[in-house]
């Protein structure tokens, strides 16, 4: 352990070199950038400046290139708060309660309470990182088919009806995305699923032209419907003394943001979308533990700290399996395993006794990323509430372009474009008639892995069905979710015996 | 064996259950309350702007690989921001203009983004 | 207000103008070279350390472009379309020569004009180092006396490695049960949490785990031993004539002058043998095996056929 502590401050000397922290500048700038714009994530972003890191040191590229994550984490979320557009996949629970406040005249808090959080969950999740790497990735090698598809499940019975609106409607949503998710080639057997034909359908649809489709061109629609001269008005406009969060802001954001941080980071070591998940279940759990569970929907400051804590702290966690068994994750981990073999390293077991400067160095360039990504961003909090001070009438338009630019920029794809604009429609209309789009998004990340989970369990069991019972963890997850389903149930039950005395 | 179109069977059919039990939800509902209508604060207006709105997009996304991303980010703004009902076609064409220009410089140029060139080759 | 807007707009465009403007923007002379897969892959990241090098032997700039979606099909279909003036190139890889036999596609490799092929890596069987099974040939014998018991992993139905675990099959007379992916990292850690027997990949999936002790390669396909692991025998040595792994290589659309593809083939052919792709290369232990345009095309004509046999045998 205090070898640990004592490689951390060998790691902390490395990264503190003006050199390194140069680069760590520049790519957290970069990083917000791209993230800002709806669509280009980290890993458009982090792929596009792979090259540019050829000249530099294998460390230096690496600080560089984890600058431009987090940077892109964060970004991601101001157009979430400011647009209601999820700049990247895991900003979409942002935009339920971030857009809210932020149309009470809030942007500033909910800017600034992102980025506080994420620093305090970064600081936490990088001290998991360097003291519990190991056995966690050893725990996460556990995972096989089975107990991913009892997890997901789980993870999508309890997670489904995040926002407590209508249980019914929220299942229909999620049923339609896990329909739209099961677009493409099968990914068992390789045959097309409703594809009809189209070349362009056989990847299946895009997340990225859901999501933004659905919350950002959804609202913009929403908003054109509306009578001309609303239009001409700005939103709110923010005094300069609440563009800051208020004391009671912060002391509602500690509870959110510790305990986004911990499950956030539990979260981000399982295979897959981890830190969208993340976001997910601490949105829920905020809403549990809430006093005031009502106000969730509405501009609820928690619901903003709490999951991009979350987020933040998973997008730490899925680094571990990445260093420690040299096997990525997700896609962002996978670009960076292909940035550290361009340079020459690879990442495994042997990574860290081979290149300890470089593991350790990245691992303290990640917590001064994470303090310049603070610094920065608190003083452009002001600046970027400003943007809603731009009349709607002009301030529209300029989210379409945006919106359009982001989604090409992810695949070069005019049909994600049209996908786009597809989904924008549904979007209006699931507004109109009260549909929740999170769980649909929930749906569509979580239902294809699932599927695939199931049948690879069921290949490997030759049928089987036993092996989702069998195995502990897998029967403890099923165990949880059946629980889960039963107990209002039972809890129902129980109180109408009690009142009919029987 | 789970075969390919397991899953979406079993999902269409969850689905047209789960709108027979909303739509009898629905008709409950309606009886309890047949006799309030509420139609309060709900604005009818003529979806025209909306229409106009979406068929700019549609149109933009339509000729977005001909004419390239600065000349179809210049025409999507301009015909937006008159849909919006900017009427003054000198402001108009000015923050249009501008606005492609910023981002041209933004993200092909500086953030090197591949966006589509078209015809006239930028 | 607007006035405001309008100010901060200038400023703005004055900023981003001023900005750097990279050399390696040339509007029209650019090649670029579309990858049908994502950002990160082992045949990205090959070619954009390749692209990196040879833009200054071609004298312009080599520019990557992702086109995922559909195993391949979207990149390979809009490269096929392409003028065939040699702007726009396609990384061709084994799964050119298979998804058409699969799936209706607008393409086949005969749709396109090989240009050089730059990377031949043997497919390779691995199982966990404390796996009951010693040796090839105990590997083999469990597998004829219980067959289709073995999960073998792979990256995904129908993609390069599972079909190399088919051909195996054939080969070895044995028969497995296939366990497929999402991608190369996937099923090796499920082999390494031991949910699956064995794994059917190529480098440099896995590599790393060799090296440091948790797997071995019980079977590995290739005409000679690895420079790496000089002690693991190859299957031919013991006995089976089996050689059979993945290419990556360059190819433009169909019609391409003569000319432009020799000069495109001399200027990645340097880029090649540049020393620091020669490193990037050695590092990611990936095999470079050059062909000249007439070899790679008789290569992924031959591939072609194989596969075609290969999926038909699958669809059964």
């Amino acid at each position: 352990m205090f070898e640990s502590l004592q490689h951390l401050i060998t790691g902390f000397t490395i990264a503190a070199t003006v050199h390194n922290l140069l680069y760590c500048l520049i790519g957290c700038i970069v990083g917000t950038l791209i993230g800002v714009l709806p669509g280009l994530g980290p890993i458009a972003g982090i792929a596009l400046l792979i090259p540019a890191t050829f000249g530099l040191n294998p460390t230096s590229a690496i600080i560089m290139l984890a600058g431009i994550y987090y940077g892109a984490m964060y970004g991601g979320s101001t157009t979430s708060i400011l647009l209601n557009v999820p700049g990247e996949t895991a900003s979409v629970i942002t935009c339920i309660d971030g857009y809210q406040m932020a149309q009470k005249g809030r942007a500033g808090p909910a800017l600034a309470i992102v980025a506080i959080g994420s620093f305090i969950a970064g600081t936490i999740g990088i001290f998991g990182l360097v003291f519990l790497a190991p056995p966690l990735a050893e725990a996460a090698l556990a995972f096989g088919p089975p107990e991913y598809f009892s997890l997901m499940v789980f993870g999508f019975i309890v997670l489904s009806n995040v926002t407590g609106k209508s249980f019914l409607k929220s299942l229909m949503m999620a049923i339609v995305g896990l329909i739209i998710g099961a677009i493409g080639l099968d990914p068992v057997s390789g045959d097309a699923r409703f594809t009809y034909g189209s070349i362009s359908l056989l990847g299946g649809i895009e997340f990225v032209a859901v999501a933004i489709g659905v919350f950002g061109i959804g609202e913009v629609l929403v908003n054109v419907n509306q009578p001309s001269e609303l239009l001409d008005q700005k939103v709110l406009r923010p005094r300069l003394r609440e563009l800051y969060p208020s004391l009671q802001d912060l002391k509602k954001s500690v509870g959110p943001i510790l305990r986004g941080a911990v499950s956030g980071f539990g979260i981000g070591l399982v295979p897959g979308p981890a830190p969208v998940i993340a976001t997910y279940a601490s949105y829920m759990i905020e809403k549990k533990v809430s006093k005031h569970p009502e106000e969730f929907g509405k501009g609820a400051i928690e619901g903003v700290a709490g999951p991009e804590s979350a987020n933040n702290s998973a997008c730490q966690a899925a680094f571990i399996p990445l260093f420690v068994l040299g096997i990525p994750f997700g896609p962002v981990t996978a670009i960076f395993l292909g940035a550290l073999l361009i340079h020459g390293v690879s990442p495994g077991p042997l990574m860290i006794s081979q290149h300890p400067d470089l593991f350790w160095g990245v691992i303290a360039s990640m917590y001064i990323g994470n303090f310049i990504l603070l610094i920065l961003n608190l003083p452009f909090v002001p600046l970027f509430a400003n943007i809603l001070r731009i009349p709607k009438k002009i301030l529209l338009p300029l989210v379409i372009l945006f919106c359009i630019t982001g989604m090409y920029s992810v695949n070069n794809s005019v049909f994600d474009i049209w996908m786009m604009l597809l989904f924008g429609a549904m979007g209006f209309l699931m507004r109109k008639w009260a549909y929740e789009g999170a769980p649909l998004l929930l749906a569509l990340v979580l239902g294809p892995k699932m599927e695939v989970a199931f049948r690879q369990s069921l290949m490997i069991s030759h049928g089987d069905f036993g092996v989702f019972v069998n195995r502990p963890i897998s029967m403890a997850f099923l165990l949880a979710t059946a629980i889960f389903l039963i107990f209002p149930g039972v809890r129902f039950i129980f109180k109408q015996l009690k009142k009919g005395g029987i | 064996m789970a075969g390919t179109g397991m899953f979406p069977l079993i999902l269409g059919i969850l689905l047209m259950f789960l709108s027979c039990i909303f739509l009898l939800k629905l008709l409950y509902q309606h009886k309890k309350t047949t006799t309030k209508r509420d139609s309060g604060g709900e604005v009818r207006r003529s979806p025209v702007q909306l229409i106009l709105f979406f068929g700019t997009m549609v149109l933009a996304t339509a000729f977005f690989d001909k004419l390239g991303y600065p000349l179809a980010s210049f025409l999507l703004l301009a015909a937006l921001l008159r849909t919006l009902g900017m009427k003054q076609w000198t402001l108009n064409i000015l923050l249009s203009l501008m606005t492609a220009a910023a981002s041209y410089f933004l993200f092909v140029q500086w953030l090197q983004i591949p966006l589509p060139k078209g015809f006239i080759g930028l | 207000m607007l006035r405001k807007i309008i100010i901060g707009l200038s400023l703005a465009l004055v900023l981003f103008m001023c900005a750097p403007i990279q050399a390696a923007e040339f509007p029209t002379k650019e090649v670029q070279i579309i990858i049908p897969w994502s950002a990160g892959g082992a045949t990205d990241l090959i070619f954009r350390a390749l692209g990196a090098t040879t833009g200054k032997y071609l004298g312009e700039a080599v520019v990557i472009v992702n086109r995922t979606g559909g195993a391949g099909a979207v990149g390979y279909t809009e490269a096929m379309q392409a003028k065939p003036d040699g702007y726009t190139l396609v990384s061709a890889i084994t799964p050119l020569t298979i998804l058409p036999h699969r799936v209706k596609t607008a393409y086949t490799y005969a749709s396109f004009e090989p240009i050089i092929n730059v990377v031949k890596d043997p497919g390779m069987f691995l199982v966990r180092s404390d796996a009951p099974w010693k040796s090839l040939e105990e590997f083999l014998g469990y597998a004829k006396k219980n067959p289709e018991m073995i999960t073998v992993g792979n990256s995904g139905t129908g993609g390069g490695v599972h079909l190399i675990a088919l051909a195996f099959e054939d080969a070895a007379g044995v028969t497995f049960n296939h366990i497929p992916f999402a991608g190369g990292g996937p099923s090796v850690t499920a082999l390494l949490g031991g949910h699956i027997n064995a794994v059917s990949v190529s480098p440099p999936e896995g590599i790393e785990h060799v090296k440091a002790g948790k797997l071995k390669i019980i079977a590995l396909f290739s005409e000679e031993r690895f420079e790496m692991f000089p002690d693991v025998q190859t299957v031919k040595e013991q006995g089976i004539d089996f050689v059979m792994g993945q290419w990556r290589g360059l190819v433009s659309s169909k019609g391409t002058p003569p000319d432009v593809v020799n000069i495109l083939h001399d200027a990645f052919k340097k880029g090649m043998e540049d020393p620091v792709f020669q490193k990037n290369a050695k590092d990611m232990a990936i095999n470079l095996h050059y062909l000249g345009p007439e070899a790679f095309g008789k290569l992924m004509a031959r591939e072609h056929e194989l596969f075609g046999k290969l999926i038909q045998k699958m669809k059964k």
